[in-house]
């Protein structure tokens, strides 16, 4: 079994502010796997980090696929098979959607693959109206969503980290975008699906759960992992693993 | 050499209106000199060169077009300020063509009205030394969908050329144009240009102005329109080329509900300077204007917007807007960005903006974690940057043109490892 993604005591600090405070996380290759956290936690720095943003100083092993990128800079790495959907995926005004995929089918090993990809997710996501409109542009939460996602198909990685690629949708949209993951299942394709609701779990079936506390995973298991987090919340696993008080508000159960 | 200080006879030949143009503006021309950048209007910029130290260029006889667009009912060549009409299909309600050769009354009454000949030295010179100019007339009620085209070059080294173009569009008539600025790389050339453009009642006039000096040639422009009632000008300036080049330009809202629409973008290298003077006078009741500008710099180029929009206190129920984007792409480059507001009415609304910075990092980032290197990036969001702008300009058949030529310019800039 060939492990998609492997990270190994990653640390990661912004200025002097510790986000990461040693990741150890496996992803192998054919799965997806879900990690889930209170808001604040470090997922999506943990996206960024994987990603090679340099904002970030970083220590620690990122293997993908068994190579070391840690030193590769954004380009590399994502030639080197790290794919990220963002969370806030960032507006370029001036340029088309068809446009920026032309530009990575430039990018990619095979543009004629690529560009074939392409259109076989333009119609299933149909997302035609968009390959006109400029990136990430005057579109709602779930047309952008959609976009990462044309792309992720796209580029074919070997690791996909979906940072809350279920945030914002409504109901039809969440079960749209999990259906999608699943249908993306492939054994050269390790998912990392990051939600921090479990609403998106109802409509697939993740090989394993993890849960991130203050920048640590601190318990990782089957399903049943999510289902307890559903019923309980995070305030056990805040309890025994987090820096500070509880705070209600930020109570898991109440962002359902 | 130009004497400046004392104007050779003038030609007995020459009709009296543009005798007695020349007149006044060689009187004028003997109290002035090159402008110092103490002057509000010539802030910001070093000229880096005397208009004393050139010759007055020998008028060339254009016989064939070099630009991309060329229209198919009118298209004029302008060479060191010689004209020929080169494409002449002209609709009926059209003319276009040499002032000198028209002989009509209205073009001898709006020659050189638009631009005070005194406003400094090159105006001076320019009424001073200039006998002949292109026309366009458009008659009432007369609707032109396909552009104009001019073509205005410069061919001579240590010379100064004169083009100079009047426009006068009747009531309810609709016309545009599309200029061209070329000089070949090596030509030291310095280009004073005037247009004067008068749009009569729910007329609409635009004119597209593409500046593709080589880097070698100064050039200095004036340009202004004069609005009646529901009149709407459009001027666009993509400006690309030249060693120095200059707009002045000034809109007079004197109709009640004119509307003045201004697009720029413009892309500075190596060591260019481009200086843009934006002066929109609202007069009239309910005019609006707009005015969009981008611009780029590198290497060590410099670029200069200043804008100045005065509401009269006439001018009601007025909506002024203007930004002004700026993208510096090197730490030699600089750019100036100012704009104005000067308000005598209470009943307006206006507003103004400017930017000035680098390329934007997140994006960088965005498309860098979609496997595209620096450079690639980099050119896509240059592409954004003036795509912008581009898609204002009002001629979409030059559109792409005007796109392959920015990115041809940031590629050499990318290739020679400037930017
Ligand atoms: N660029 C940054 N500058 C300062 N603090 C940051 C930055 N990025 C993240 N943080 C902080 O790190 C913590 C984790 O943030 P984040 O990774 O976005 O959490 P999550 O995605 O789990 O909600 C938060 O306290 C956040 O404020
Ligand atoms: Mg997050």
């Amino acid at each position: 079994m060939s492990l998609a993604l492997s990270v190994r005591s990653l640390e990661a600090k912004i200025g002097d502010l510790q986000i990461l405070k040693g990741v150890d996380l496996e992803v192998p290759a054919g799965e997806v796997h879900v990690l889930m956290g209170p808001n604040g936690s470090g997922k999506s720095t943990l996206c960024h980090v994987l990603t090679g943003k340099d904002d970030y100083q970083a220590t620690g092993a990122i293997l993908v696929d068994g190579v070391d990128v840690s030193d590769m800079a954004v380009d590399e790495r994502a030639r080197a098979g790290v794919f990220q959907a963002f969370q806030y995926p960032i507006q370029i005004g001036g340029v088309l959607l068809g446009e920026l995929m032309d530009e990575m089918a430039e990018a990619s090993p095979d543009a004629a693959a690529f560009r074939a990809r392409t259109a076989a997710a333009v119609e299933t996501l149909h997302m035609e109206p968009f390959m006109d409109r400029a990136v990430n542009d005057e579109l709602s939460g779930g047309e952008k969503k959609r976009s990462e996602m044309l792309q992720l198909a796209a580029v074919q990685p070997k690791i996909a980290v979906l940072d809350e690629i279920d945030s914002g949708l409504d109901i039809d949209a969440v079960r749209e975008v999990a259906e999608l993951v699943e249908r993306l299942r492939s054994p050269e394709l390790g998912v990392l699906l990051i939600t921090h609701y479990s609403r998106i779990l109802r409509y697939m079936k993740p090989d394993r759960v993890h849960v991130m506390i203050d920048g640590r995973v601190v318990k990782s298991g089957g399903i049943e992992v999510a289902e307890e987090l559903e019923s309980s919340g995070y305030d056990e696993l805040r309890k025994r693993f987090g820096p500070r008080p509880v705070d209600e508000e930020d109570d898991f159960l109440a962002d359902l | 050499m130009v004497s400046l200080k004392s104007h050779p006879p003038i030609d007995p030949t020459l009709p009296t209106w543009i005798a007695d143009l020349q007149h006044s503006a060689a009187a004028a021309l003997a109290d002035l000199s090159m402008p110092s950048p103490k002057l509000e209007e010539w802030r910001y910029v070093d000229l880096g060169f005397d208009v004393g130290t050139f010759g007055m260029a020998a008028k060339g006889q254009p016989s064939s077009l070099d630009i991309p667009f060329r229209s198919e009912v009118g298209a004029l060549a302008v060479t060191d300020g010689g004209i020929a009409e080169l494409v002449n299909e002209l609709p009926t309600g059209v003319s276009f063509g040499s002032v000198r050769r028209s002989g009509e009354d209205y073009v001898a009454e709006r020659f050189g009205a638009g631009i005070p000949g005194g406003r400094d030295v090159f105006t001076a010179i320019h009424q001073a030394f200039a006998d002949d100019g292109a026309f366009l007339h458009i008659s009432s009620g007369t609707a032109v969908a396909e552009p104009f085209t001019l073509e205005i070059s410069a061919t001579q080294s240590g010379m100064i050329s004169l083009p100079h173009l009047t426009v006068v569009v009747e009531d309810n008539a609709e016309a545009s144009a599309i200029v061209y600025f070329t000089s070949e790389e090596d030509v030291e050339a310095v280009v004073l240009s005037q247009v004067e453009v008068t749009i009569g009642k729910n007329s609409h006039f635009k004119l597209t102005v593409v500046q593709q000096w080589g880097d070698k040639t100064r050039a200095v422009a004036d340009v202004a329109y004069t609005m009646a009632d529901n009149a709407t000008g459009t001027f666009t300036e993509i400006g690309l080329g030249g060693a120095y080049s200059r707009i002045r330009f000034d809109a007079k809202l004197v109709g009640n509900g004119s509307h003045m629409e201004i697009v720029g973008a413009y892309f500075g290298d190596s060591d260019q300077v481009l200086d843009y003077r934006y002066f929109l006078d609202h007069i009239g009741v309910g005019t609006t204007s707009n005015m969009f500008l981008k611009g780029a710099v590198e290497d060590d180029a410099e670029s200069v917007f200043t804008g100045m929009i005065r509401i009269e206190e006439g001018a009601q129920k007025a909506n002024a807007h203007q930004t002004n984007r700026n993208l510096i792409l090197s730490d030699g480059a600089s750019a100036q960005s100012v704009p104005n507001l000067e308000i005598l009415a209470n009943d307006v609304r206006c507003g103004h903006g400017s930017t000035m910075g680098p390329l934007d990092k997140d994006q960088r980032y965005y498309l860098m974690s979609r496997g595209l290197d620096k450079a690639q990036a980099d050119r896509l969001q240059v592409k954004g940057f003036f795509e912008e702008a581009l898609v204002k300009v009002p001629h979409q058949q030059i559109r792409d043109e005007l796109r392959i030529a920015i990115n041809d310019k940031f590629v050499a800039a990318q290739s020679e490892g400037r930017v």
